[in-house]
């Protein structure tokens, strides 16, 4: 395995957490389809997925995910090696195809609330903010996007690039220029990386400054999140662990040589917006308060408080 | 029309090729030039004819960088002197003599002075949070280490140009614990925060900060979060001309600096908008630090009354400081 800081970077390079989460559910499959026994299985699944969700931390996602793997990982007692390998690679797939089909779905509501003629400023690189755009498009609605480059690591520019070459006239500003540009612009829409049992929204570092400006214009503030970046662990009280990037991995040989090894800087990778500067999370099951999280937790799975195993006895079992 | 001394035309030749730079060293070379202009007078000793010549130059000193701040500051500084002085030619020669000598005596000790008021304002162990370069910030953040003050500073790197890493290093160079953020961290470290102290390009008599982009989302945030905010700021940052109603010009830089040459010629179809200031709203800011005194952001027409006044010699004195023509939003 490689070293988890190094995973850290690899995993929060791949840009959306959608992105990050697919990745990892490919790599997944490639366990499933090669580990010889299924006991080697098992342990190298069991000791994949802990890598990757510490990895990174954040994403709802990534958990959501892999404790479902790794629920059907145990119930696999008395099953036939291939039988449970079948098993299994459906079980990634069904997830690598549901995220997927949950994004058109939301991206076909959201584009729906954004009217035509309208300026919708952005932050960072999300997959499911992209697709919201492109139904716009599709829907004959004429928009234009700002989209901020999102420092430390700079996504803002695959956004622009994406939207461009659909066609969308792009703007891009630097991270500080947000409030300068928010009475330009009519409304927000970003994605999300967790959605907390409170309707915080955990998302790209600045996503709260953004929602902050837009409250105090009084802009909408829309957040792009299919139904499984709901965090069930922060219903428990768990906290949401805020990753941070090191220097190097942030900076340019030159500049890190330049900047010296004394450098002291903090670069965090997310952030949290409270729910009351959001007015909509738009998701594949419709678009909520952010405030009825516990709602559409419950219609997800069947009961309120959700009843589903922890993920660190889940990886427990598996790994002893 | 008496001849205008050489050395007065040398001096404004210097600002305006920009052989003299910095919004303090530009100030001080223009009230050098209106002393210099003085004292090298050859014309007729009639008091008014002086004064006539008097405003000539001042115009003439200020066209040379109509877009500096400073500058109008400076010459409206003395040609108020000279306004309102009464007597003959001698002592008018004087009173443009001592104006000049004084703003030019105030100007350098500025920054050293707003650095031990501001100084007195952070407390032992305080968290402080600056953003961009400001020659007066760090003076009160280096100012108040000096005193014996454990104080941490967070920096915004401050994008596109990252002047914020030069602020790191004069912090890093005096001994303060510094750590540089990105400025998207802003509202993140926010809560860990007791005081934001920043620099000023302009301040406008209604207590409106221009200053580097992204100020105004770190003075809401602090507003949010009820962290005090203030602003460490010569006297010749306060502009005479927005007393008379002219709006602020936010100059708009090239897109080169925010996205590489390349990846823009890759992808034609997106605009950069590089605005170089934002404009922070007087509700937001606790205390403007001047080198005369710490005042209410809404006070900054007092400061402004005080020293460069109110006539209509001052007013078409600043006027001409605007009479061009740039790309930019007028605030």
């Amino acid at each position: 395995m490689t070293d988890l800081a190094d995973r850290t970077v690899q995993l929060y390079r791949i840009m959306g957490s959608t992105e990050a989460a697919d990745y990892a559910l490919r790599e997944a499959l490639g366990i499933i389809k090669t580990a010889g026994s299924i006991d080697e299985l098992r342990k190298k699944l069991a000791s994949f997925a802990a890598d990757v969700i510490k990895a990174r931390p954040t994403s709802a996602l990534m958990l959501n995910t892999f404790r479902d793997i790794l629920m059907a990982l145990t119930n696999l007692e008395g099953v036939e090696p291939a039988e449970a390998r079948r098993l299994l690679a459906e079980k990634v797939e069904s997830w690598i195809a549901r995220a997927r089909e949950s994004v058109e779905k939301l991206a076909e509501i959201g584009a729906r609330r954004i009217p035509d003629e309208t300026r919708i400023l952005t932050h960072s690189y999300s997959y499911s903010v992209v697709r919201t755009l492109e139904k716009c498009v599709a829907q004959g609605k004429r928009i234009e996007v700002v989209v901020t480059e999102s420092r430390p690591t700079g996504e803002g520019l695959a956004t622009a690039e994406t939207l461009s070459s659909k066609g969308i006239p792009v703007t891009l500003i630097v991270d500080s220029a947000a409030r300068f540009i928010m009475k330009d612009v009519d409304l927000v829409l970003m994605g999300a990386e967790a959605i907390a049992a409170n309707g915080a929204v955990v998302n790209k570092v600045g996503s709260s400054l953004i929602a902050l400006a837009a409250h105090e214009a009084r802009r909408r503030v829309f957040i792009a999140a299919g139904t499984y970046k709901f965090s069930v662990e922060t219903v428990f009280g768990e906290l949401v662990e805020i990753p941070s990037l090191p220097p190097r991995a942030v900076l340019s040989p030159e500049e890190a040589e330049k900047l010296g090894d004394d450098y002291k800087a903090w670069f965090p990778l997310m952030d949290v917006t409270p729910p009351e500067y959001i007015d909509a999370i738009i998701t594949e099951m419709g678009m909520v308060a952010p405030e009825a999280v516990p709602l559409v937790l419950r219609e997800l799975y069947g009961s309120w408080p959700p009843r589903l195993p922890d993920i660190d006895e889940l990886l427990e079992r598996l790994s002893g | 029309m008496t001849q205008l001394p050489p050395e007065v035309v040398r001096i404004a030749e210097d600002i305006k090729e920009m052989r003299i730079r910095g919004a303090g060293r530009i100030a001080r070379a223009g009230a050098e030039a209106l002393k210099l202009a003085a004292q090298k007078y050859r014309g007729s000793p009639s008091p008014e004819d002086f004064r006539r010549y008097m405003e000539r130059v001042a115009h003439y000193v200020v066209s040379t960088r109509p877009t500096a701040v400073s500058l109008p500051n400076a010459v409206s500084f003395v040609m108020k002197r000279l306004r309102e002085a009464e007597g003959s030619f001698r002592e008018l020669v004087a009173t443009v003599v001592a104006a000049a000598d004084e703003f030019i005596e105030t100007s350098l000790r500025a920054v050293e002075t707003i650095g031990r008021i501001g100084a007195r304002m952070i407390k032992d162990g305080e968290t402080i949070l600056t953003h961009c370069h400001s020659t007066a910030a760090v003076s009160v953040l280096v100012a108040a280490r000096k005193m014996g003050k454990e104080i941490k500073v967070y920096t915004t790197e401050t994008r596109p140009k990252f002047q914020g890493r030069i602020t790191y290093r004069q912090l890093a160079e005096a001994g303060v614990n510094a750590t540089q953020i990105p400025d998207s961290a802003v509202r993140s470290v926010m809560k860990r925060v007791d005081k934001v102290v920043v620099g000023a390009d302009t301040i406008t008599s209604d207590g409106a900060l221009i200053n580097k982009v992204g100020t105004s989302q770190v003075a809401l945030a602090a507003h949010e979060a009820r962290v005090r905010l203030f602003v460490a700021a010569e006297t010749y940052k306060f502009s005479p001309a927005s007393v008379h109603g002219v709006p602020v010009l936010i100059e708009e830089r090239p897109p080169e600096e925010v996205a590489p040459r390349k990846w823009l010629e890759r992808n034609p179809g997106v605009k950069v908008r590089n605005p170089a200031f934002d404009v922070t709203p007087p509700e937001y800011i606790d205390a403007i630090i001047t080198e005369l005194g710490v005042i209410p952001p809404k006070a900054a027409a007092m400061v402004l009354r005080e020293l460069f006044g109110y006539s209509a010699e001052a007013e078409k004195l600043v006027l001409v400081a605007v009479e061009h023509d740039e790309a930019g939003v007028y605030y």
